[in-house]
């Protein structure tokens, strides 16, 4: 299938970078700095939540799984309001359950970037002709072209998001929303033909709507995944990045 | 057939080969020459191209022996020939094939107990790429499949055999930068 038709599908997002609620709260865990077995609840939840606004908007399918965790957390937390009996010998820690999943699944993250970092057949060596590998050298999603991590990328958007509704408190405006991915998707190259360089969230500036914005979003990572527009994101206090890297795939 | 004779015919059996040749289908063609002698011909011929600095070696991956080039030049060997897709997996993927190479056979299930988010769709990828196979089915109700790696999983990660992957307490013990840059 040629990208030109994967395109012009009726959008459905199919992110399976997404790496789950795990990954996120264990994000979080660093973005904060705390300790794995002291972890401050309310914080951690609170924070969460606001990503899994932001997942929930762009309708995204994987929604479940992190609802899920939300109301584990939630419980966690309801449970660490609660007064201790004195009558219990041991005390448990409401938290521990999560700890515990929460390391586990650490564990083969690790053991997955240490796969990754081996001498990979078809990426770092090479057999004589070409294997059968070849075939699915171009079927991951993950591509070089992203310099950054997936979450680095919600949180931009994310503040896009809070951005906007603020400002829309003001000035509201009644318009009849019909924005596709088609239309977006040419306007974005043609807007980055000009531009070849932008800065992610000043994109959205002159969107009013929150539908727009959306589309926006999904339309960006649609020419990310398509190698179409590249991300870059070089130090964390730095704004992120996009970049033209050409069309000639569409063109194909 | 002297040992430089059979040396030579080693080498081009695998050179020949786009699979790697393992110590079981040399065994089954040269009858009368015992496993030990057949070992130390592949030895010899390891040490051979290794000691000669050339842009590829002799390698032991998934039980057998292969001709690799080495990770150095990658880039180029991409740039010269078009025809190479550079492979590329995703971090999904790869939690997928760490959780089943350490904990295999699973189900599914298990694997997102793990992961903590669905995995069918990766499941099914990976088994395209022969990356995962079914190894049978659990005995508990609804008998869903057990899956394990593959050969080509070993291949593609440059691993001996299974048992060549590092243990989980040595990952976490010799990569410490990686526990808390997760």
């Amino acid at each position: 299938m040629s990208n030109m038709e994967q395109l012009e599908l009726p959008y459905q997002v199919k992110l399976q970078v997404f790496e789950g609620p795990l990954d996120l709260l264990l994000q979080l865990i660093k973005k904060n700095k705390v300790d794995i077995y002291d972890i401050p609840i309310s914080k951690i939840t609170e924070q969460y939540l606001e990503y899994l606004d932001v997942i929930k908007q762009c309708n995204l399918e994987v929604v479940g799984d992190y609802l899920a965790l939300a109301a584990q957390l939630s419980l966690i937390k309801s449970r660490m309001l609660l007064p201790q009996m004195p009558s219990e010998d041991e005390v448990e820690d409401p938290r521990a359950e999560l700890v515990q999943l929460l390391l586990e699944y650490e564990r083969y993250k690790n053991a997955a970037e240490d796969l990754e970092s081996r001498d990979i057949l078809g990426k770092e060596v090479f057999i004589r002709g070409l294997s059968y590998f070849d075939e699915f050298g171009d079927a991951a999603q993950e591509t070089e072209i992203v310099k950054t991590d997936l979450w680095s990328l919600v949180e931009a958007f994310k503040e896009v998001c809070l951005r906007r509704q603020f400002e829309l408190t003001e000035d509201i405006v009644f318009t009849i929303e019909s924005f596709s991915i088609e239309e977006k998707t040419s306007e974005l190259i043609e807007f980055f033909k000009t531009n070849r360089k932008y800065d992610f969230k000043n994109i959205f500036n002159k969107m009013v709507s929150k539908a727009e914005i959306i589309i926006t979003f999904l339309t960006i990572l649609e020419l990310v995944k398509n190698e179409i527009i590249g991300i870059e994101h070089e130090n964390p206090e730095d704004e992120i990045e996009l970049f033209y890297i050409g069309d000639e795939r569409l063109e194909q | 057939m002297s040992n430089k004779d059979l040396k030579k015919l080693i080498e081009a059996i695998i050179f020949t080969s786009n699979k790697p040749v393992t110590i079981k289908e040399l065994n089954f063609y040269f009858k009368d020459i015992e496993t030990k002698e057949l070992r130390s011909v592949l030895k010899e011929l390891i040490a051979d191209w290794e000691n000669a600095e050339h842009g590829f070696n002799l390698v032991e991956v998934s039980n057998g022996y292969q001709l690799r080039t080495i990770s150095e030049y990658s880039d180029e060997i991409i740039n010269f020939n078009k025809e190479i897709k550079k492979f590329r997996i995703s971090k999904a993927s790869l939690e997928v094939l760490a959780i089943t190479a350490y904990k295999q056979p699973l189900t599914r299930l298990e694997i997102e107990q793990i992961r903590g988010v669905d995995c069918s769709g990766v499941i099914n990828q990976l088994l395209d790429k022969r990356l995962l196979e079914i190894r049978g089915r659990k005995d508990v109700p609804g008998k869903p499949f057990l899956y394990g790696t593959t050969g080509e999983f070993l291949e593609t990660f440059n691993l001996k055999s299974i048992k060549d992957l590092p243990t989980l307490q040595e990952i976490e013990d010799m990569e410490p930068e990686l526990k808390l840059d997760f």
